[in-house]
């Protein structure tokens, strides 16, 4: 257990001391910059200046909305938008912990310490991911802070919808972790998670793909590497659904169920078990 | 009791791909290390000396053979808990100072905080690295990340040093130091595997080696008796002429000049003293009588050339 702390703690210095901490977190200081200064336009201070004024509605493109439903629906519009930021810097900023470990000449340091291959491997995952949590945090917290303080209205599921965008950083990053691990390389690591990333989310259009296909082989590969990808689609609707609290759209409210997260769960489970085996069995 | 560092039949094959050429790495290699005993691990490039290091750490895994580290067979963690190792050309973290970097390696090998303290100030004061000790390693110059490199070796008090070229790129001074920790070491009880090219280093420091080449073992034993030439003497006489040389080879021995000496071939120690004797007769004067002893440089040099020119690895289809 101290190896794995250890391990753990080594990875968060190397980020902070190679600049990756701190242009994973400015880069999200600017997002909430830009956010925190949309907030303070005019157009916005009025709307909600009339909001106090009379009551709990704001004048919205002719009508009247309450100020609730309103913010309610511009977080969980925001909370698509976060997933996709989420977790892209989450990939740019963890694709190289493996590919960096297998260096030559800083492997051998670690793995000639009474540390098993997988908890190595393991631990370096588990930083990974608190790295993205901590970020997460950071993020959508700050923009769920200001919209109180601007608005006086609090949804605790914008924040909670953050632990559904770590779940899909969790699977790309196992997948990142595979990649790593077979090909050494940072670069290919972060290419071909973008690649399952967008590819996954084409297939959620399977069922047309399929009906558009002559073949009937084809048509099942199609239908089949839908149900083996994760489902990233899926999950940035679930985010939304999730923060809607039931607002949402019926489409996006059907994503908020077990199958997208128990194949991406599975998608992930197989490729860092994967990983773990290769990384084992690996001659350094 | 087992031995410290156990090899029995070690075979290491690099299987192709792709169509490709796999490579017998090792072939057969077997060695014992004691405790308190340096060894030295000898041989060209490529002749497969990292491989078995790396087997030894379970970096590698062998295609067939045992080996065991203090008893414990080798790719267990376990196996790893009471050994240092120095790789050639590691690569500490450069963000690192070096006491944070004893302390991140002395986590890792299980150690307490209290226990990383100590032996860190203990060891940076050892290997004349406390006025560096909160300097960042990427300011280190080459001699200096070699000797943290063995500072970070031993800051768990290992039981058995594996070190890969210990004194590549420091200075005569720091290898004096290193030679002597080494050797301190070892009368601790510490086994230590020695992987070096520097070869007067290994006739200086180890009291057993082996030489590798093309991934076996083909000679292996003390140095002195590695070294020594039987029946060989070196004469230094005067004055030397050819009706001298001429007496000597009268009683069967081989003689040389060389450089001003005369280098003999003879039976025995009899033998020698038969020549003094007629050295004497002669009316010389004798000025150095010594036994021939070929450097470690020359043995390994021998071997390698008889097997080829190169000792590197056999390509097998």
């Amino acid at each position: 257990m101290k190896a794995f702390v250890a391990s753990v703690e080594d990875v968060f210095r190397e980020a902070s001391a190679r600049w990756t901490l701190l242009a994973y977190f400015a880069l999200s200081s600017l997002f909430i910059l830009i956010f925190a200064f949309a907030v303070n336009l005019d157009i916005v201070d009025g709307a909600l200046a009339g909001a106090k004024l009379f009551g709990r509605s704001v004048e919205f493109r002719g009508g009247s909305v309450d100020l609730d439903r309103l913010v309610l629906g511009f977080e969980s519009g925001f909370s698509a938008f976060l997933y996709l930021v989420g977790t892209f810097l989450a990939v740019f900023a963890t694709a190289h912990l493996v590919p960096r470990l297998q260096e030559k000449g800083t492997v051998d340091l670690y793995l000639s310490r009474p540390v098993g291959r997988v908890p190595l491997l393991l631990s370096r995952y588990a930083a990974g991911l608190l790295l993205s949590a901590s970020n997460l945090l950071y993020l959508i917290g700050s923009i769920w802070i200001i919209v109180i303080w601007k608005t006086k209205v609090a949804h605790p599921r914008f924040l909670l919808g953050g632990g559904v965008i770590l779940f899909a950083i969790a699977a790309l990053l196992a997948f990142a972790f595979l990649v790593g691990v077979v090909t050494s390389s940072t670069g290919v690591s972060i290419m071909a998670t973008y690649g399952v990333f967008f590819f996954s989310a084409l297939l959620a259009g399977h069922d047309r793909i399929a009906a558009a296909l002559s073949k009937e082989w084809q048509a099942k590969a199609v239908n089949g590497l839908y149900w083996i990808f994760p489902k990233t689609a899926e999950l940035g609707q679930a985010v939304v659904a999730f923060v809607s609290a039931g607002a949402a759209p019926q489409r996006l409210q059907q994503s908020l169920n077990v199958w997208p997260f128990a194949t991406t769960a599975a998608f992930g489970a197989a490729c860092l078990a994967l990983a773990s085996l290769l990384f084992r069995r690996k001659d350094f | 009791m087992a031995s410290a560092i156990s090899v029995s039949g070690l075979f290491k094959r690099y299987e192709a791909r792709f169509g490709g050429i796999s490579i017998l790495a090792l072939d057969d290699v077997s060695l014992q290390v004691e405790a308190g005993e340096i060894f030295g691990l000898l041989g060209p490039n490529g002749a497969g000396k990292t491989t078995a290091v790396k087997i030894l750490l379970g970096l590698t895994h062998a295609t067939a053979g045992e080996a065991s580290l203090l008893g414990v067979p080798v790719g267990r963690p376990e196996s790893r808990r009471r050994v240092g190792y120095l790789p050639e050309g590691h690569r500490f973290p450069g963000y690192l100072t070096a006491r944070a970097t004893l302390s991140v390696f002395g986590r890792m090998s299980g150690m307490s905080s209290e226990a990383i303290r100590s032996r860190t100030e203990e060891l940076l004061a050892r290997l004349r690295l406390s006025d560096w000790a909160d300097v960042r390693v990427k300011k280190f110059s080459k001699g200096m990340v070699q000797r943290l490199g063995l500072a970070a070796a031993l800051v768990h008090d290992p039981e058995v040093l594996l070190l890969d070229e210990p004194t590549d790129g420091v200075d005569p001074v720091g290898r004096r130091e290193i030679r002597d920790l080494l050797r301190e070491e070892a009368a601790r009880g510490r086994a230590i595997l020695l992987n070096s090219h520097l070869l007067s280093e290994i006739e200086q420091t180890c009291d057993r080696v082996a030489i590798l080449r093309k991934g076996r073992i083909v000679r292996a034993g003390r140095i002195e008796d590695l070294t020594r030439r039987e029946a060989r003497y070196r004469m230094a006489v005067e004055p030397v002429d050819e009706p001298l040389l001429e007496a000597f080879r009268a009683t069967g021995a081989a003689v040389e000049r060389v450089n001003g000496h005369l280098l003999l071939s003879v039976r025995d120690l009899a033998h020698v003293n038969l020549l003094v004797d007629r050295l004497r007769a002669e009316g010389r004067s004798l000025k150095e009588l010594s036994p021939d002893k070929s450097s470690l440089e020359d043995v390994f040099v021998d071997l390698v050339r008889s097997g080829g020119e190169t000792g590197e690895p056999e390509k097998v289809n």
